[in-house]
């Protein structure tokens, strides 16, 4: 039972973090339709800005997460405007989807030489600190950033919901031209989306340093599990990239946990094609 | 901005194909660059000519870092060896080859410097499969060779059995599990609990199953049961809680484990997240000890036990050590005491063969015994104390040959955040701490 209780919590935890990983991808897949294949190293980029604030400025890791959010933004920006608009109005997918790739390719290999290949860490006082809760233990690392999750997701949602701005994402989310016609600058909701989303992954990558090493291939695991959780949680849907993360971590340690280990990830990535194929099937009867 | 696209988009380009070639441009480099010395061919020997070490290993590429340990080594026992004089009266000269961590480049450069440089003697190498292909050509010439390093099973087993002018320093892969199970088996003299059951964790890699075969081998004869399936997941795992409850469901008396040193970092946080206190945790090698493991953990991993084949605080390894650190600024690792070591090997050879001809040495070589210490060097500075290339032997009911079946390694546990000696206990300059504290 406890042990149950442990992969329960282990499950939505980690689930948490799949989802705020998630989130940043949902964003921009949702609004401007481009799979961002680099949000891994976006997140392995976060992780090493972190590390180089908390060595270099003394800042702490928890307290650089808005610094990090914000210098994320400006390069998701930078990126948006001067590689990806250009390419968007060639209005090829491939174009789009090489970019992405490419520049994941470069972020890693430039923190291989910036960097060197070995492993790096963040330690400090409450890195290693867990919590006990009767039968469970959680660690507070990853309490914090499931707490950050409900914040962002939250926060998020009523941006989209209530604000001109977010109305504004919404609106090129659903129809571009149209909100074009209306006098929307859809230009610069692109870039408010990407750099959101970029500064989400930053965000994700600043708490990953306090259950997780740092170097440059750090991101490729979680990268690929974003993807996931866009596909499952429906596409620009900030709720549904909750529960999908979520799911996905549950999942994972519930798979693990009644069968073995040795399969969790394959069974993952079963469900995941399951889930493609069974969608595809109802979209084709409803039409 | 078409303009500007296009700019940006080749400055990426060439940015990633520059990060990517720069671990390999000179991986490709001709048999000739990497050479240390010119020599005109010579067919006649004099006296006073050097003798010729070649060496093959990886001097560029990803491994370049692994083959600069091995060399150093080599030098540093080459140094002492000259600076007393040399092997009968002649000096020792090191030719390097440089197989890039390829095995076609080894076989080349094998065949180059055996028939350019007319080395007398062959040392390598790091991967083995390199070492196979290396050992061909050296016997189709009658060149002595002796691994330091390679450690897979298969180089000494009846497929290579022909191989006669191949010998190997190093124990085995699977000595270095058995010698895992032997740690498990002499800790109770000091910990006064028996360990009768272990759980795997580990890689789905090779490497994994590598050290469940090998685990496999001699459970029985070690009368130790492993409990349940290994618990093992996908290199550069994004989360371990899940195997981390499988072992704690598992309970074993100790754990073994193989990793890579990302995911090792991982498997100790997590145990420590998870509230789980395994009493013995002990590693084979690898990422357990590459020097992330202990600067990212810390405290943290204090406990875990991994097999070495050399550390600085090894009672026979203690001096050479420092005066190695004089030297190079680093201290003595694995490699560079085995290939120092080999130097020694193919010195006492010569000297006893009388001459560098190729058939006297591997004469010499199957029937050198070094007791203790090298004449007129250094005691062995590696964990056990004789070397002999045993001709044949049996090994988990298989025949080997030419291996040297004293050679063991290590067992080397992190206290206070710094790897210390624990068995063989001879050797071993701190006891061992049980239940491991890790924090």
């Amino acid at each position: 039972m406890d042990l149950f209780l442990q992969a329960l919590i282990n499950g939505i935890l980690l689930g948490g973090f799949y989802a705020l990983m998630g989130m940043g991808q949902n964003i921009i897949f949702g609004v401007m339709k481009i799979v961002n294949f680099c949000h891994g190293e976006m997140l392995m980029v976060g992780m090493y800005l972190t590390f180089l604030l908390y060595t270099f400025v003394g800042i702490d890791p928890y307290l650089a997460l808005p610094l990090v959010a914000l210098m994320m933004f400006g390069l998701g920006a930078l990126i948006q405007h001067t590689l990806i608009t250009p390419s968007l109005k060639t209005k090829s997918f491939t174009n789009l989807l090489f970019l992405t790739v490419g520049l994941g390719l470069l972020l890693s290999n430039g923190a291989l030489v910036l960097f060197g290949s070995d492993y790096k860490s963040i330690r400090t006082s409450y890195s290693q600190t867990t919590l006990q809760l009767g039968l469970v233990s959680i660690a507070l690392p990853k309490l914090i950033s499931f707490c950050v999750l409900i914040v962002v997701t939250i926060v998020l949602f009523i941006f989209l919901k209530n604000t001109t701005t977010g109305k504004q994402i919404r609106a090129v989310s659903q129809n571009p031209v149209g909100a074009e016609v209306c006098g929307i600058n859809v230009k610069r909701i692109y870039l408010l989306t990407y750099g959101l989303g970029i500064a989400l992954a930053g965000m994700a990558g600043c708490l990953l340093t306090q259950f997780y090493s740092i170097f440059p291939t750090a991101g490729a695991g979680f990268g690929f599990r974003a993807l996931i959780v866009v596909v499952v949680g429906g596409l620009g849907s900030i709720p549904g990239a909750f529960f999908a993360g979520i799911l996905l971590g549950l999942l994972e340690q519930m798979s693990a946990l009644f069968i073995s280990p040795s399969y969790s990830d394959m069974i993952v990535f079963i469900t995941f094609i399951v889930i493609l194929v069974a969608r595809q099937l109802i979209i084709m009867r409803r039409r | 901005m078409k303009k500007l696209l296009g700019i940006l988009l080749s400055v990426l380009m060439a940015g990633t194909m520059l990060t990517a070639c720069g671990t390999s441009t000179s991986e490709g480099e001709p048999a000739g660059g990497s050479t240390s010395t010119e020599t005109t061919t010579e067919t006649t020997e004099a006296s006073s000519d050097p003798i010729k070490i070649g060496t093959i290993y990886a001097m560029s590429g990803d491994k370049a870092a692994i083959g600069e340990n091995i060399l150093r080594g080599i030098d540093f026992a080459v140094a002492e060896i000259n600076a007393k004089g040399g092997v009968n009266g002649r000096m020792l000269e090191v030719v390097r080859g440089d197989h890039a961590g390829d095995a076609a480049t080894g076989k080349s450069e094998a065949e180059r410097l055996i028939t350019q440089e007319h080395v007398d003697v062959m040392m390598g190498c790091h991967m083995s499969t390199v070492t196979e292909v290396v050992a061909q050509v050296c016997q189709q010439y009658g060149v002595p060779m002796i691994t330091a390093i390679s450690t897979l099973d298969k180089l000494s087993d009846a497929d290579h059995a022909q191989y006669d002018y191949f010998f190997r320093l190093c124990p085995l892969n699977s000595i270095y599990v058995k010698d895992m199970l032997e740690y498990l088996k002499d800790s109770s003299e000091q910990t006064g609990e028996e360990i009768k059951t272990v759980a795997i964790f580990t890689d789905k890699a090779a490497i994994g199953q590598e050290l469940i075969r090998c685990v496999n081998l001699f459970a029985d004869e070690y009368g130790i049961e492993v409990l349940g399936d290994p618990i093992d997941y996908s290199s550069g795992a994004a989360d371990l809680s899940a195997q981390i409850l499988a072992l704690k469901q598992l309970n074993p008396d100790a754990i073994l484990c193989d990793s890579y040193v990302n995911d090792a970092i991982l498997f100790v946080n997590t145990l420590k997240e998870q509230n789980y206190q395994p009493k013995m945790i002990v590693a084979k090698a690898n990422g357990f000890t590459d020097p992330s493991f202990t600067t990212s953990l810390g405290s943290a991993a204090n406990g875990v036990a991994s097999v070495v084949e050399f550390n600085n605080d090894l009672t026979n390894g203690k001096e050479i050590n420092e005066d190695f650190k004089a030297e190079y600024g680093v201290d003595m690792n694995g490699h560079s005491a085995e290939s120092y070591t080999v130097v020694w090997l193919f010195k006492s050879a010569i000297e006893a063969a009388g001459s560098t001809d190729g058939e006297a040495v591997k004469k010499a070589l199957s029937e050198l015994v070094i007791d203790g210490s090298f004449a007129g060097g250094r005691n062995i500075v590696l964990p056990y104390s004789k070397i002999k290339f045993e001709a044949e032997y049996d090994l988990a009911g298989e025949k080997h040959y030419r291996d040297n079946t004293s050679a063991s390694v290590a067992i080397a546990q992190v206290q206070n955040g710094e790897w210390k000696t624990v068995w063989p206990f001879e050797f071993a300059s701190a006891k061992i701490e049980y239940p491991a504290p890790l924090q």
